[in-house]
């Protein structure tokens, strides 16, 4: 265990990706104010491309072909999530511009 | 060329056809409708002359054999049929045709139906070209045409048809154009009745017939007249007192003839068929469609000769039709019923004929009276148009200087009817009477020759007594208007306060609409009385009676000559001193014709053709002799010497024999014959003096003698009240019994339907309230609770809020994570 | 990929930042604070990237998220969230019961994971046990293989170029579909934050008329 620490390996960099994931699942389903949730957003897709780059580091150092998928992925993740917070920013815009206001739970057209 | 005959009826049925169907969508012409419906007659009238030469006298002759289109392919197989149960004589056949009952649908030329072809088609010729005269102006030209060729369709299938089937359709086909044309003009009431009565009291007939036919089939295992007639010769005869199957077949046929030839009892419905038009009633009711009887009898000739209670009854019916009608035409002022009973008369005779086994002669008179009637009745109704649709002959008189050719051609006709020779009705009824008192078929012989004397006179008297109203003495419709709107059913209608064609008097016959004003003779004193309700009044002036056009006229004439010169065609034995033999002419004279389909009682063979024949005096043989009846051989000319001896000895001894006791007296048959011809000219001699008597020199002593024998002329007026009693009798009891089961009928059958109706309702009523109260009072109570209960549930589950359904993916993601991985979670803390 | 010396203490001193500038992102009163603690966030998980050797994608991380994503989102916070929680009024937290939940799932979550990693980790370890003296003889050599670096503490890596030649080569269909994506992507945002006034002169619908 103290090698561990001392050493970090694999299960570390995984351990970090799964409480900043949590982290991140925490904050949406706990503020009010949209954009913060939508920065928890980032934050979960970040804690993913953690585990990815992490399982690439490690694939590449056990000899696997397929080392680099994960940093593709990886790219591919940034590309979509570039490409999701742009959209989301514009809805946010518009939904301000409707309802004049940033707070959630003020948004519930669908209650009953 | 005979091959053709198959086009004979169809030429008329396409014009009919094509008439009927566009002749008043595509609004043809009177001209083009007239000409496709005489076209398509005159065609058919050139083919079957054309045939009918080839047939009997073309190179190569196939008389007397009949004809089949069958073998030359003209034919098609109608009804295919299955196996029949059939008589075992029937299997030792020789026909090919035979195993299986299989109609087909083929016509036969033989001697009788080349005869019937040659009539329906040519004197249907004339009628054709009359009626397009005649019809002129009438809105349904194009239907009365369509008809009248769709009946001459169905008669020439009748009297064409190789089976009894075909013959039964044509003779119902011709009862359908009957009812159709009868009822022609359909708004007028008493059309309507009278159509309907032809139709019901053919109806009857027609069930004895279609028995007889199924009789037939069961008998002779066939419907062909070859096969059922090559089978039946070799039956044996059933005398007077036994009846036997073949009787029984008889009754059923004749029962239909009475039906279609108005013989007595069924004789009702043809006075009141002349509601129709007149062509119609010279077409059908005295040339063609009444004869069809005739052609039925003698086509069965050989069934009716096996059964001598059948020919007394014929002869008997017949005679007592021909009385009867004769009686009856004498009172009649109307112009068409009297030609009417005078059809119904000749008609007997004809039975008459057919019942002492002339039945040749029988056919001849057929040939001859459609000349002379179809004449009467177009020269009738050039007198009815003349007159502006008069038809009352008490208002006619003096006509023969305002329509000459009509009255010259009328005149051919009375005389030939009278029996004055050379005319042909001269011929063919002195040649009935010589036969009723000579033959040797049936008893009673010499009753059935005096009956049809009377009825002769009688006919002489009521064709002069029509010639003399009609056409001479004083000119009556001068002295009152006459014809068109002032005639009695006009004003009876009137009076009623109904429209003219609602007319139901007994002299209103066929009429189309008229305009007031519109009749013969001088204008009314009282304008007012017979002008139409609108109180216009206007009066187009009286009119004369002006000569027929034509198109009318001419067909008058071509009768008038076939009245005159076409009975010489039978020129008969009793002339052979002049003439050099029996039956001068060789094939033309009709009974060489028709001998061959005649079946010889004596030879148990058909005629051969130039060999027996009917009407001779019966020869060497003496008379009263009992004698087995031989049993023959095939006919050979050895068999021509037998002739009517010998049918003595097959029927028995039949009683006192009128011709014999005079041959007996004067001891030379040829002085026989020649008494009889003086004494039927005699008393049609009498008969028209005594007309010219009544009715042209003394004209009071019509009325006198009417006085002094009124109730025989009531009687006779009345119609012998025949027409009453079967309303009585029968037409009032059938309605009786249908309201009776009608009351039945509703009252306790649609007592029990609405009783169970009744009940039905009431048990879904039950059902209902049950439903209403209990099931659903069940089901609403437990969906209140449960809506109650989980309403708010549910409702509670539904916040708005985005990050509330976040918050249950997540719980999902939970649950698949402990699914997953729970077994192995649980297990590290067990450890 | 054992890390040693130097590598394991900038790991834990950035894998700690991480979590640390998450934590805060999440509970920060002012959304500016949120986003600049995001911001620090993903600049440590870069630092991270660049432990496990994806230089690139460290510094598409940087570049991208950080420099592109995050000022889109401070841009937008300065649109519409302008003075909304300065007053320090506002609640920033839903309701009660919705937090408590939350935590307790989180709380279960993470608990879940951990022991998830631990198994798998020690499971594939026990499955692909290479001796550590070959791995460090591998690593060795796979070092050796690569140029030396500017400072000559360590290599230059070939990252970008194998990372460039993968994509181009074998992930090149996902690359293109990712530019149409980004493609509509721009549309949409384009078209999602139009105001009314421009939306009907695109149309030449009248303004008043809602659509």
């Amino acid at each position: 265990m103290k090698n561990a620490a001392a050493n970090p390996d694999l299960s570390k960099f995984l351990v970090i990706g799964a409480l900043l994931f949590i982290i991140g699942v925490a904050g949406v389903l706990t503020r009010r104010n949209i954009i913060v949730i939508f920065m928890s957003i980032e934050l979960i897709l970040n804690a993913a491309n953690l585990n990815f780059i992490a399982f690439s580091r490690y694939l590449s150092t056990t000899g696997s072909a397929n080392a680099l998928a994960g940093q593709i992925f990886t790219v591919f993740v940034i590309v979509v999530a570039a490409a999701e917070a742009a959209i989301g920013l514009g809805i946010v815009i518009a939904l301000y511009r409707n309802k004049e206001t940033i707070w959630v739970d003020e948004i519930d057209l669908l209650k009953w | 060329m005979f091959k053709y005959i198959w086009l004979v009826p169809l030429l008329p049925l396409i014009g009919a056809a094509i008439n009927g169907l566009f002749g008043r969508k595509l609004r043809f012409s009177e001209r083009l409708i007239g000409g496709i419906a005489v076209g398509s007659v005159a065609l058919a009238f050139l083919i079957s002359v054309a045939a009918v030469y080839s047939y009997g006298f073309g190179g190569h002759p196939e008389w007397p054999k009949p004809y089949l289109t069958s073998q030359d392919g003209f034919s098609f197989n109608w009804i295919p049929g299955g196996a029949v149960s059939v008589n075992p004589r029937a299997e030792a056949a020789e026909s090919p045709r035979f195993a299986l009952l299989n109609i087909e649908w083929s016509y036969q030329l033989d001697p009788l139906s080349s005869i019937f072809m040659l009539i329906v088609t040519g004197v249907g010729l004339c009628i054709f070209v009359f009626a397009t005269g005649y019809m002129h102006g009438e809105t349904g030209f194009y239907r009365f045409f369509a008809y009248m060729g769709l009946f001459m369709f169905a008669m020439l299938v009748l009297v064409m048809g190789s089976n009894f089937l075909m013959m039964f359709v044509g003779w119902e086909g011709v009862g359908l154009c009957s009812y159709l044309l009868i009822g022609y003009y359909f708004d007028r009431q008493e059309a309507a009745n009278a159509s309907r009565k032809a139709f019901i009291t053919n109806r009857v007939g027609d069930f004895g017939f279609a028995l007889a036919i199924f009789g037939i089939i069961a008998t002779f295992g066939s419907a062909q007249y070859v096969d059922v007639f090559n089978q039946a010769k070799s039956f044996p005869i059933e005398l007077l007192g036994h009846w036997g199957i073949l009787s029984w077949i008889a009754l059923g046929l004749f029962i239909g003839a009475c039906g279609k030839s108005a013989q007595l009892p069924l004789h009702v419905w043809l006075p009141d068929a002349m509601a129709g038009p007149t062509p119609v009633s010279a077409l059908i009711h005295a040339a063609t469609m009444v004869t069809a009887g005739l052609y039925m009898v003698t086509r069965t000739n050989v069934i009716f000769q096996h059964s001598q209670t059948m020919l007394l009854v014929v002869a008997l019916v017949g005679a007592a039709t021909a009385i009867f009608a004769a009686t009856i035409g004498i009172t009649q002022n109307d112009i068409k019923k009297v030609l009417a009973y005078s059809t119904v008369s000749q008609l007997g005779f004809m039975f008459m004929a057919c019942g002492v086994g002339a039945f040749v002669i029988g056919i001849f008179h057929v040939m001859t009276h459609a000349f002379f009637k179809a004449l009467m009745f177009l020269g009738a109704g050039s007198v009815i148009h003349g007159m502006h649709h008069e038809q009352d002959m008490r208002r006619m008189g003096g006509l023969k200087k305002y329509m000459p050719y009509t009255y010259w051609t009328f005149m051919a006709g009375w005389l030939a009817i009278c029996g004055i020779i050379p005319f042909s009705g001269f011929w063919s009824k002195d040649e009935i009477l010589w036969n009723a008192a000579s033959t040797t078929h049936i008893p009673l012989g010499w009753i059935v020759w005096l009956v049809g004397t009377i009825a002769a006179t009688c006919t002489a008297f009521y064709m002069t007594r029509l010639m003399a109203m009609t056409f001479w003495g004083r000119e009556r419709f001068l002295e009152a208007p006459a014809g068109g709107e002032a005639d009695e059913a006009h004003a009876s209608a009137y009076d009623k306060g109904l429209a003219p064609h609602d007319a139901v008097a007994p002299s209103a016959g066929d009429r189309p609409r008229h305009e007031p004003g519109e009749h013969v003779g001088p204008v009314h004193e009282d304008a007012t009385h017979h002008v139409a309700s609108d109180g216009h009044g206007d009066h187009h002036g009286a009119h004369t009676p002006h000569e027929s056009p034509a198109s009318m006229w001419v067909p008058l004439a071509v009768l008038a000559v076939l009245a005159t010169l076409g009975g010489l065609v039978g020129i008969g034995p009793a002339f052979r001193s002049l003439t050099g033999t029996e039956h001068p002419g060789g094939r033309v004279n009709i009974v060489n014709w028709l001998n061959p389909i005649i079946w010889n009682p004596a030879t148990r063979e058909f005629n051969a053709p130039e060999g027996a024949h009917e009407a001779a005096v019966p020869a060497e043989t003496a008379h009263g002799e009992t004698a087995a009846p031989p049993v023959a051989e095939g006919g050979a000319e050895g068999a021509a010497e037998a002739g009517h001896g010998s049918a003595t000895a097959v029927y028995g001894d039949t009683g006192f024999n009128l011709a014999h006791a005079v041959e007996n007296t004067t001891h030379s048959e040829l002085a026989t014959e020649w008494i009889f011809i003086l004494i039927s000219l005699v008393v049609a001699g009498i008969g028209m003096l005594l007309g010219a008597l009544f009715y042209v020199w003394r004209p009071a002593l019509a009325g006198i003698w009417s006085q002094r024998l009124r109730p025989l002329y009531i009687a006779s007026y009345n119609k012998y009240w025949v027409d009453e009693f079967y309303g009585m009798a029968v037409t009032r009891r059938t309605m009786d019994l249908a309201r009776a089961v009608f009351r039945f009928d509703s009252g306790l059958v649609d007592g029990i339907v609405n009783g169970l109706a009744w009940l039905s309702r009431q048990f879904s009523r039950i059902v209902g309230a049950v439903d209403k109260y209990f099931v659903d009072g069940l089901v609403n109570t437990v969906a209140a609770f449960i809506m109650r209960l989980m309403s708010p549930l549910f409702r509670a589950a539904q916040t708005g809020f985005t990050q509330n359904y976040a918050l249950v993916m997540v719980l999902g993601l939970m649950i698949a994570v402990a699914v997953f991985f729970g077994r192995d979670i649980l297990a590290v803390f067990q450890r | 990929m054992t890390l040693s010396g130097y590598e394991a203490l900038f790991f834990w001193i950035f894998g700690l930042a991480a979590i640390f500038a998450g934590l805060l992102t999440v509970m920060a009163r002012n959304a500016v604070h949120s986003a600049l603690f995001l911001i620090s966030s993903l600049v440590s998980v870069a630092a991270l990237f660049i432990l496990s050797r994806a230089e690139f994608i460290a510094g598409v991380q940087i570049l991208v998220y950080v420099g592109g994503v995050m000022v889109l989102f401070l841009f937008v916070i300065m649109l519409v969230n302008v003075g909304a929680e300065e007053r320090g009024s506002e609640e920033i937290f839903n309701n009660q019961r919705q937090v408590a939940a939350s935590l307790i799932f989180c709380l279960l979550l993470v608990g879940g994971m951990l022991y998830a990693i631990n198994t798998g980790f020690n499971g594939m370890k026990a499955r692909n046990s290479t001796p550590p003296a070959v791995v460090e003889a591998q690593e060795a050599s796979r070092d050796q293989a690569h140029g030396a670096s500017a400072t000559g503490s360590s290599r230059i890596t070939k990252d970008t170029e194998s990372v460039g030649g993968s994509l181009y080569r074998y992930a090149s269909l996902p690359f293109e579909i990712a530019s149409v994506l980004l493609l509509v992507a721009i549309i949409g945002s384009v078209m999602l934050a139009r105001t009314l006034k421009q939306e009907a002169s695109v149309d030449d619908v009248d303004p008043g008329i809602a659509d």
